[in-house]
């Protein structure tokens, strides 16, 4: 054994060729994903850049400097859609965040009967396609809608809610949507996470005489901190690129009511004269905003080392 | 996961376009040039949407066509209209026209946008297409500069479909709804709405159709006649069509509905009185087999007090473009010898799918004069045709969706309370920044 290994050791050392044969293999294996990752994401990154300082119809676009930029601020448009889509982020996420945490720790509890089960209820939506699970809501809540016609039939209601056509009710029906369908997903976070906590540290908590409250938010939110500040991260992201379901339950009306960046992109691409060059400068605004946002929530719920 | 591929798409927009149309095109486009190299029968590739109608014309005219040069095959693709736009400005802005059709569809409020955002795109057919035989509200947006690209081809001419039932049992007869304006409308409305239970009219509030149709029906539009500059505040005409609107949703005629699904199962399930808008509604009208002998056709109520209103007005309609690719002179042929000189092909579109064609010697022909049972024996279709002459031309420019959705959200600040001088002008100030 003993040998063997010196024997190794003197091999490798011996022939430079054998370690430079070793370092390229590495190199190699790095070169295939370095190079895929600049060919399909650095280089049309850096090209919408560049695309954003021009504007133009369709093809014939031209170099106009900032002009698109000084054009976003005064677009009441794009404005709209800015706050849209921060109504969403300041209710839809925090709202999910807590009921998925809330979820996760019903779920974590050991006398809990049909764990799998309510697991798996809970979970599927986040495979249903954007699109169906969409197109589904969307009747649901229309006027003639199972949710009106249960809630009028229940005597909760006077007259149909207008979910889809009143500006209001339009956001709720959105934030509804999106809590249904992403709660689970998070869940699964919090749960993957709460089953790594020792039981023990609950064990010595109850000792000492800590009731479920103080447990929670003393052990639990704690020891979560890292993968909550994931996850509000990845939803605040998601929400701010917030396309399929504004498409297709609102097509963001009425008016622009519930428009959000994303659909305004589409709609400057695909449904107005193309503007490919402001459709680029509106998705970097996106860009803009997720780094901003990013920074001050690692800020805030950071860990103070990173 | 998702989310990310959307950021992907709003990073790259370019690159998605070349990629996807590159791998479907590809293969489609090795068949075409091999074949022209041997100067074998030719194939040619349309792109259209809707079966029942604009497909099912094109398959008569392919069939027409067969019997005159059988060595030509057309290939008809279906697409949805949305598909069809996207993949055509993707396509045509990437500079590569691999996967291209040669012959589009396009629907007369974009084509503008097209034509001129991509002017060396399409194939000129001014020498085969006569101008002057079509309707004339239908050259403006299929032309540009006098140069035709277009061959014009249905007619959006709108007329007000009426329950005859309903407006009886409010006290009414067809003949009150002739001639009237949108006022009188409204109070017939009001009186359906009160001894029927039915609402008058069904509204989308994100489709403004029924105000492109008011305002064109005066020969206004949201442009001027050179289709750029917006003029929506001080537009008497649109003014006048705001106001009609909010007059109407106030007086609780109207069953708000958000989709098309919506607002064919509101006629077809009997809930609402009249539906105003384009002649390509009647299919669906009929479809509804147990309606037969309750409708009937009136014309379009005009605007009260805009000068030179009529009771005319188009929604919606499409015509066809030669993309500038090989087999362009095929199918420049193959439009030119159909859909743009056949007045016996449109006799038989018109039986056989419905299709009212913007071919005015099409209009003398038998099919135009036939009675409809459905419609109590009204002869819709020579009534269709007659008001199709009377359309005010406008020129619906290149920004037409742009600036309808600047006019949805000022309808809703209007029907929130907002007075309607100061909406407008608020649009109008969107309007100039958006529009360049």
């Amino acid at each position: 054994m003993h040998t063997e290994k010196a024997g190794l050791n003197q091999h490798i050392g011996k022939s430079m060729n054998g370690r430079t044969r070793i370092r390229l293999t590495g190199w190699f294996f790095m070169l295939v994903p370095v190079v895929m990752i600049s060919v399909f994401y650095f280089y049309p990154m850096v090209q919408a850049l560049l695309l954003s300082f021009k504007s133009g119809r369709g093809s014939n676009l031209q170099f106009v400097g900032l002009d698109n930029y000084t054009r976003l601020l005064s677009d009441t448009t794009f404005l709209t859609a800015v706050k849209n889509t921060f109504i969403y982020l300041l209710i839809q996420v925090p709202v999910m965040l807590v009921l998925a945490l809330f979820i996760a720790v019903l779920l974590n509890d050991d006398r809990l009967r049909f764990k799998g089960f309510f697991r798996t209820a809970i979970f599927l939506p986040t495979v249903t396609s954007l699109v169906a699970y969409s197109v589904v809501f969307k009747y649901m809540f229309g006027a003639d809608g199972i949710v009106n016609k249960f809630l009028v039939k229940l005597h909760l209601i006077q007259e149909p809610i207008q979910w889809i056509t009143d500006p209001f009710w339009a956001k709720i029906t959105i934030i509804i949507a999106i809590t249904w369908r992403f709660t689970g997903y998070n869940m699964i976070f919090y749960l993957s996470s709460l089953q790594n906590i020792d039981k023990s540290v609950y064990e010595a908590a109850r000792i000492d005489g800590a009731n479920a409250f103080r447990q929670f938010f003393t052990i639990t939110i704690p020891l979560l901190k890292p993968i909550i500040l994931f996850t509000t991260i990845t939803s605040t992201i998601g929400t701010l690129q917030l396309f399929d379901e504004v498409v297709n339950i609102t097509k963001g009306g009425p008016g622009n009511a519930t428009m959000s960046i994303s659909q305004y992109i589409y709609n400057l691409s695909f449904e107005y004269t193309p503007d490919f060059g402001y459709a680029a400068t509106v998705s970097y605004s996106i860009v803009l905003m997720v780094v901003l946002l990013t920074m001050i929530q690692n800020k805030i719920g950071g860990d103070k080392r990173s | 996961m998702k989310k990310l591929m959307a950021m992907l798409l709003a990073g790259s927009v370019l690159l998605s376009a070349c990629s996807s149309d590159g791998t479907e095109g590809g293969s489609e486009n090795a068949v075409n040039s091999g074949k022209e190299a041997d100067s074998a029968p030719k194939e040619i590739t349309v792109w259209a949407w809707d079966p029942a109608f604009n497909i099912a014309a094109m398959n008569v005219a392919k069939e027409a066509y067969a019997k005159v040069k059988p060595e030509v095959t057309i290939n008809v693709v279906e697409n949805a209209q949305a598909d069809i736009v996207q993949k055509l400005n993707t396509g045509l802005n990437s500079g590569s026209t691999k996967g291209l059709p040669n012959i589009v569809l396009i629907e007369d409020y974009r084509a503008q946008s097209f034509l001129q955002a991509y002017p060396d795109s399409f194939y000129e057919l001014t020498d085969l297409v006569k101008a002057d035989a079509f309707a004339d509200y239908k050259i403006g947006p299929t032309s540009v500069d006098g140069k035709q690209y277009g061959v014009p081809f249905d007619s959006g001419v709108t007329g007000m479909y009426v329950r005859t039932d309903y407006l009886e049992q409010a006290g009414y007869k067809l003949a009150d709804m002739q001639e009237i304006d949108w006022k009188k409308y409204i109070e017939i409305g009001k009186a359906v709405k009160e001894k029927t239970g039915k609402s008058m009219v069904t509204l989308d509030p994100n489709d403004l159709g029924l105000i492109r149709m008011m305002i064109q029906s005066a020969g206004a539009w949201y442009t001027a006649e050179d289709g750029k500059t917006p003029t929506i505040a001080g537009n008497a005409a649109l003014k006048e069509a705001f106001e009609l609107y909010k007059e109407m949703m106030d007086s609780g005629i109207v069953k708000v509905n958000s989709d098309w699904s919506q607002f064919v199962g509101a006629f077809n399930s009997g809930e609402v009185a009249t539906v105003p808008t384009g002649n390509w509604i009647t299919p669906s009208i009929k479809a509804e087999a147990s309606q037969s002998g309750k409708w009937a056709v009136a014309p379009l109520p005009k605007l009260g007090t805009t000068e030179g209103s009529v009771h005319a007005s188009n929604l919606g309609g499409s015509s066809w473009y030669v993309l500038n690719v090989d087999g362009k002179e095929a199918a420049a042929e193959f439009l030119a010898k159909t859909f743009a000189s056949d007045a016996e092909l449109y006799q038989t579109m018109n039986t056989k799918v419905g299709v009212i064609g913007t071919l005015k010697a099409a209009a003398s022909g038998e099919a135009y004069a036939a009675a409809d049972d459905y419609f109590q024996g009204q002869k819709v279709v020579s009534d269709f045709s007659a008001w199709t002459e009377q359309i005010p031309k406008v020129n619906y420019g290149m920004n037409t969706y742009a600036i309808e959705d600047i006019m949805v959200v000022a309808m809703q600040a209007f029907l929130g309370g907002k007075d309607v001088d100061t909406v407008l002008k608020e649009a109008q100030t969107q309007a100039d920044t958006q529009i360049r």
